[in-house]
């Protein structure tokens, strides 16, 4: 399997600019997601490694290989489409068999990886269907076997999932992650759902603005993101002004300690799962606390969260799972680690 | 307010339409058709009659046959370079995303605005033995005699064919609905170059509109007259040329009828034998 390489990739429509100077290497047999909201240039970047957009400047490089300026059909690119795009006027075979034919496989040949590549997916047996007779889940395993079944150098997925309800989309998740990880096959995976970025892919790519704000494992940019935008973007964040004293920061009055503050207003980000719930007057060794009242408990599917309004402002909570949750109108004091503690500039929002 | 049954109240929306098509329509065919069954007097007056003189006449005659052949071919001729030239012309207008798309197919249309003998006219002014293309052929030394452009099938076809273009393009952009830019890109990304996806892809969804095209200006042909009449010069028979002489020229109007109903009957044995096809090409 083949790494790509890209290098300073930008992409212009007129004053606007959709991918600005972009660079990411993808390993041999690695899977990246491409994080980011709408209209970041995640499926502009990926339009253009499969040479369906012609990059402005950059390059892109498959095996040290410039394909920069190759058109489309030369790349072997597994592209798959967020609208699946199977052809309607051909049955499920000859939509898989469709890139061997342009390659001049034999029909034996072709008849053999088809059925494999729909084996693969679990559709045998209904290669003689047409696309509209098949489910949604079941038209994008074809769209997935379509560009298996050629081995492609890379494959790209774009938002793929997104037009699966969600118990249908977690199964693929997991589908399309054990083949990826089978045939170890060079992934890049535009999506805009962090869990599909965090379940599916070795390391993910946090776009914003047409450059990547942050690259990394799940667990690196949940932990430990490098911006505001990384933060509030991947996960939820607690977002509490806090205020420069002479000699540090507090928040609604208590002193509180933050490793590298950047310079000008900032606030202060906590993940809701590193806030502990404390009695009112629990002492807490080594942890920034605020009290408050509880002002709402829910239960979110498999979790808690607790709303808990503080001097400082509304923080949420999600105690471990197991714990009493406490009684909404109760007193109540939240404490973290400071080293859980990030602070970001303020936004002019 | 009275509840009108649902099938009911949507028929009563037929009913204007119903009795336009039965008053225009119907019952002039019906008088036609009684028409076709009287004689021609010897003085040439029609003779109200009960007799297959007139149909017998007619079949009989290879003349008819001739004519026949003529309208069918004229209309396949022109029809397949209306498709062939609108084809490119529509994908484009469909694609277009210029602002001005608007104003394009409106431009691509307009022609429909002139009439026919206008157009006729200009053609004239082209293809003549004196027009443009002759005056170019000659100067240039390509030719030394002019080319016969007009007054012959040639003529006629040229002139047909563009007359067709405004409809057969309207029909296309209609039946373009299945195509996708990303079943395009999809293509090309499995390896098929510009032209495989054409031949692939785009030709095959684009398959409905040009049967709908085809057929509509088929038909639209079949019944053209002011333009195979004067293009052709009097030298090209067809079925319309010959209806309107009987009626007018020569007064046979039971012969008239016949011819009329003999090209409708012939039309529709086309028509169903296309339709048979194009559902097999699509299924």
């Amino acid at each position: 399997m083949p790494s790509l390489s890209i290098q300073g990739l930008t992409k212009r429509y007129g004053a606007t600019v959709a991918v600005d100077g972009l660079s990411l290497d993808v390993g041999a047999g690695e899977a990246v997601a491409l994080l980011g909201p709408s209209g970041c240039g995640k499926t502009t970047t990926l339009r253009m490694v499969a040479g369906l957009i012609e990059p402005g400047d950059g390059s892109i490089r498959l095996d040290g290989v410039d394909i920069t300026r190759q058109p489309a059909y030369r790349r072997g690119m597994g592209y798959v489409f967020q609208s699946y795009a199977l052809f309607p006027h051909m049955s499920v075979s000859a939509n898989v068999g469709f890139g061997l034919d342009e390659r001049g496989v034999g029909r034996a040949e072709r008849d053999q990886r088809v059925s494999q590549a729909l084996d693969l997916v679990r559709l045998q047996g209904l290669g003689h269907r047409k696309p509209k007779e098949l489910s949604g889940g079941q038209q994008q395993r074809v769209a997935l076997a379509r560009a298996l079944v050629i081995k492609p150098a890379v494959l790209l997925l774009d938002e793929s999932l997104s037009n699966l309800d969600s118990k249908l989309r977690d199964a693929m998740r997991q589908e399309i992650r054990d083949i990826q990880r089978a045939l170890s096959i060079t992934t890049l995976f535009v999506t805009h759902d962090q869990i599909e970025a965090f379940t599916m892919c070795d390391r993910i790519a946090v776009m914003e603005k047409g450059r990547i704000a942050q690259i990394g494992s799940a667990r690196d940019i949940y932990d430990d993101p490098v911006s505001r935008f990384v933060a509030q973007f991947v996960g939820r964040a607690n977002v509490l002004p806090l205020t420069r004293t002479g000699d540090g920061l507090s928040l609604a009055g208590a002193p509180v300690s933050v490793s590298s503050v950047p310079t000008g207003d900032v606030d202060l980000f906590i993940r809701p799962q590193l806030v502990k719930l404390l009695a009112p007057s629990e002492p807490a060794s080594g942890l920034d606390r605020l009290t408050g009242k509880v002002t709402r408990v829910s239960f979110v599917g498999e979790r808690v969260e607790v709303v808990v309004d503080t001097a400082a402002g509304r923080i949420i909570v999600e105690p471990p799972a197991g714990t009493t949750p406490p009684d909404e109108g109760a007193d109540i004091g939240v404490g973290w680690r400071p080293a859980d503690a990030r602070a970001f500039r303020r936004e002019d929002a | 307010m009275t509840a009108i049954p649902k099938s009911r109240s949507l028929a009563l929306l037929a009913l204007p339409a119903a009795l336009l098509i039965v008053g225009v329509y119907a019952a002039p065919m019906v008088g036609l058709g009684r028409m076709s069954f009287n004689e021609t007097g010897p003085t040439g007056a029609m003779v109200n009659a009960f007799s297959f003189d007139i149909w017998a006449q007619m079949l009989g005659d290879d003349f008819t046959w001739e004519l026949t052949l003529n309208s069918l071919w004229l209309s396949f001729v022109a029809t397949t370079a209306a498709l062939v030239l609108g084809y490119p012309l529509a994908l484009f207008l469909f694609r277009t995303e210029s602002r001005f798309r608007g104003l394009l197919i409106v431009l691509a249309v307009a022609p429909m605005l002139v009439s026919s003998v206008v157009r006729v006219f200009g053609w004239l002014a082209i293809l003549g033995d004196r027009g443009f293309i002759n005056f170019l052929l000659m100067q240039s030394g390509l030719a030394s005699a002019p080319t016969r452009l007009v007054y012959n099938l040639t003529g006629a076809a040229i002139g047909l064919t563009e007359s067709l273009m405004p409809y057969m393009i309207l029909a296309l952009l209609a039946g373009f609905g299945r195509l996708d830019r990303t079943l395009e890109e999809a293509s090309a990304s499995l390896g098929a170059p510009a032209w495989r996806t054409f031949t692939r892809v785009t030709l095959p969804l684009s398959l409905p509109a040009i049967l709908l095209g085809w057929l509509l200006c088929f038909v639209l042909a079949m019944s053209a007259y002011v333009t195979p009449k004067l293009l052709g010069g009097g030298r090209v028979f067809l079925l319309a040329t010959e209806i309107y002489d009987q009626a007018i020229t020569t007064v046979n109007w039971p012969l008239a009828a016949a011819l009329a109903l003999f090209t409708l009957v012939v039309l529709t044995l086309f028509l169903g034998t296309y339709s048979a096809l194009s559902r097999k090409v699509q299924a």
